[in-house]
């Protein structure tokens, strides 16, 4: 079990959820964030701070961004840790609550 | 809820922030039971339960006796090493169906949240609670917690229905601050609750060591600016992964009482049985130590040495009595022994309170104080501190007698009583002292079950008990005659 960063965060990326993680178990990629789902100790911390309301309990992702689960295990493997947070995407105001925003992911 | 700025630290406070180092923990937790049903577990802690096990918690998800949905199942691989040559620590670990047979229970026990004033924290006594972690890093299946930890839905004092929340640093301090200012305004009294000044906060959850060392230090700092002057942290994490409380901790702790030398650190922890800390040979006895007493684990020990070694920390060890744990006084002596020669103090050993699914942990409330008595015999009086508490809404009752032989001529004591007295009482402590006798009842494992023969109560102890059975007995009594 785990939490999941979901789509909301693309192009957002507040990080704010980094500063409460006490294990380090973001991962970050160019304008997204992912929780390495065996890091996790489920602590809860991360998700009410989201601005973007984008990350989930594993049990609970909405089924539409089901897909989320199985790519932050991915991308965890692959991006580097962040454990401070820094500012926000430049255009996150313009992103933020946009849907469909898989498409603009980057690896 | 008014929006609290958010909170600030002093400049020594960050200063002392910043230097905080923190360090990854490979903790190898398993969460749940999926991966046990799908055999995914490392194949070394397949073993944990046995394919009828499984088959029969299986059997239950999706119902309303799903075990999971009442209490989260998880274990980590330090304490399923320990656990593989104990049977008390399986009972402690392992998911069972029998949790859920009997889901009667307060869904808030003790009715925690009519002393809620900020959310997270629980200002019950002269001392003040904080929820800073909503789980740890194993679970307890007997977690008198449960409705936290599962994030289950409670009804507050407003009639809100809500999971209960974690405290937030600038909630706590604004609440601490104004409590204490109406404090001194009141002459060093609290104008309405007649409390003194708040000076001791609990940090709980969960488990705050789940936490890292920076989140610990936040809290640490910004309760000693906030005047607070005892901070306690209540955590098993001694028993579930003990490399937590590694240099970088310790650092930390340094480095806080450097820059707060007047604050004292209260560990409460919980040890329910010395398999959780004492070595073992290949056949399950506990080794001499040619120092005197008995070896510790080495991670263990090492941990408990450096508490000790700081004079600002005490440490203090409280467990509740679980069946099928350590409803064994040999165990409970073996324990009190070891704790109290290791510099650590025994606090309270607990009855189960009135949780979901109780009756599958909690040893007659009779039964327990027999237990904790006879594991005492044989202890010194400094190593026998420890009393038997139950936590009644009114505050923490301690057990404090049961006799066997009857009281003459007192209706109701004719195979003798049971004696409680309140240890702690909410806001000033009106009802510190007072007692309750009632007539003996060994198969009682709550309140309740001595409605019916309370023989002295100047408490009220069991008032709202007593309501339920004139209740009943009313309703009883209707239906009879109908019929």
């Amino acid at each position: 079990m785990a939490f999941i960063v979901g789509e909301g965060c693309i192009r957002c990326k507040h990080t704010d959820c980094v500063a409460t993680c006490p294990v380090n178990c973001f991962y970050e990629g160019p304008n997204f964030l992912v929780i390495h789902p065996d890091e996790c100790i489920d602590c809860a911390l991360c998700e009410p701070v989201c601005p973007e309301k984008a990350i989930y309990r594993d049990t609970d992702v909405p089924p539409e961004q089901a897909y989320f689960i199985d790519l932050n295990r991915n991308l965890a493997g692959e991006w580097a840790p962040i454990i401070k947070k820094k500012e926000a995407m430049p255009d996150a105001a313009e992103w933020s609550g946009v849907p469909g925003k898989l498409k603009y992911l980057e690896r | 809820m008014a929006a609290v700025p958010s909170y600030k630290p002093s400049s020594s406070a960050q200063a002392f922030l910043d230097s905080i180092q923190s360090a990854k923990y490979d903790r190898q937790i398993i969460t749940g039971l999926q991966k046990f049903f799908d055999g995914s577990v490392p194949e070394d802690m397949r073993a944990l339960y046995s394919s009828p096990e499984l088959e029969a918690l299986k059997a239950v998800k999706g119902t309303p006796q799903d075990v999971e949905k009442r209490m989260p199942v998880k274990v980590t691989r330090h304490y399923f090493e320990l656990a593989r040559h104990s049977r008390s620590l399986q009972t402690l670990i392992k998911a069972s169906p029998a949790e859920t047979y009997d889901l009667e229970g307060a869904p808030d026990p003790g009715r925690q949240m009519d002393y809620s004033p900020v959310e997270g924290m629980i200002h019950k006594y002269e001392l003040a609670l904080l929820y800073v972690a909503s789980t740890c890093s194993a679970h307890c299946r007997f977690c008198y917690r449960e409705e936290l930890i599962a994030k289950k839905e409670v009804t507050r004092p407003d009639g809100t229905v809500a999971p209960k929340g974690l405290a937030e640093v600038a909630s706590v301090v604004s609440y601490i601050l104004k409590h204490n200012e109406e404090v001194a305004q009141g002459g060093g009294r609290h104008p309405v609750t007649r409390r003194e000044k708040l000076r001791e906060i609990l940090m709980s959850g969960g488990d705050p060591m789940v936490l890292s060392n920076v989140n610990l230090g936040t809290w640490l700092s910004s309760l000693a600016e906030a005047g607070i002057e005892q901070v306690r942290i209540g955590t098993k994490e001694l028993a579930f992964f003990p490399a937590r409380f590694d240099s970088t901790f310790f650092d930390m702790l340094d480095k806080f009482h450097q820059v707060y030398p007047g604050i004292a650190l209260r560990m409460m922890v919980h040890f329910n049985h010395p398999d959780e800390f004492l070595a073992k040979n290949a056949d399950g006895s506990y080794i001499a130590d040619a120092d005197g007493g008995l070896v510790w684990i080495s991670e263990t020990k090492r941990a408990v040495k450096e508490f000790g070694k700081r004079n600002w920390i005490t440490v203090d060890n409280q467990a509740p009595i679980i069946r099928g744990i350590n409803n064994d006084p040999d165990a409970l002596r073996i324990m009190q022994r070891e704790l109290r020669r290791n510099r650590i103090e025994n606090h309270y050993f607990f009855c189960g309170r009135d949780i979901v699914g109780h009756r599958a942990f909690n040893v007659p409330i009779e039964e327990a104080w027999r237990i904790l008595n006879e594991s005492q015999k044989g202890l010194s009086g400094v190593e026998g501190h420890a009393r038997l508490s139950i936590t009644h809404y009114k505050g923490k009752t301690e057990v404090v007698a049961v006799t066997n032989e009857p009281l003459a001529g007192v209706p109701g004591g004719e195979s003798g009583v049971i004696i409680f007295k309140l240890l702690r009482s909410a806001k000033d402590a009106p009802l510190k002292g007072q007692v309750a006798i009632a007539g003996r009842n060994p198969e009682a494992i709550w309140f309740s079950g001595y409605s019916d023969r309370v023989i002295f109560d100047e408490l009220g102890l069991f008032d709202e008990y007593l309501e339920v059975g004139r209740k009943k007995a009313a309703a009883a009594e209707s239906v009879e005659a109908a019929v």
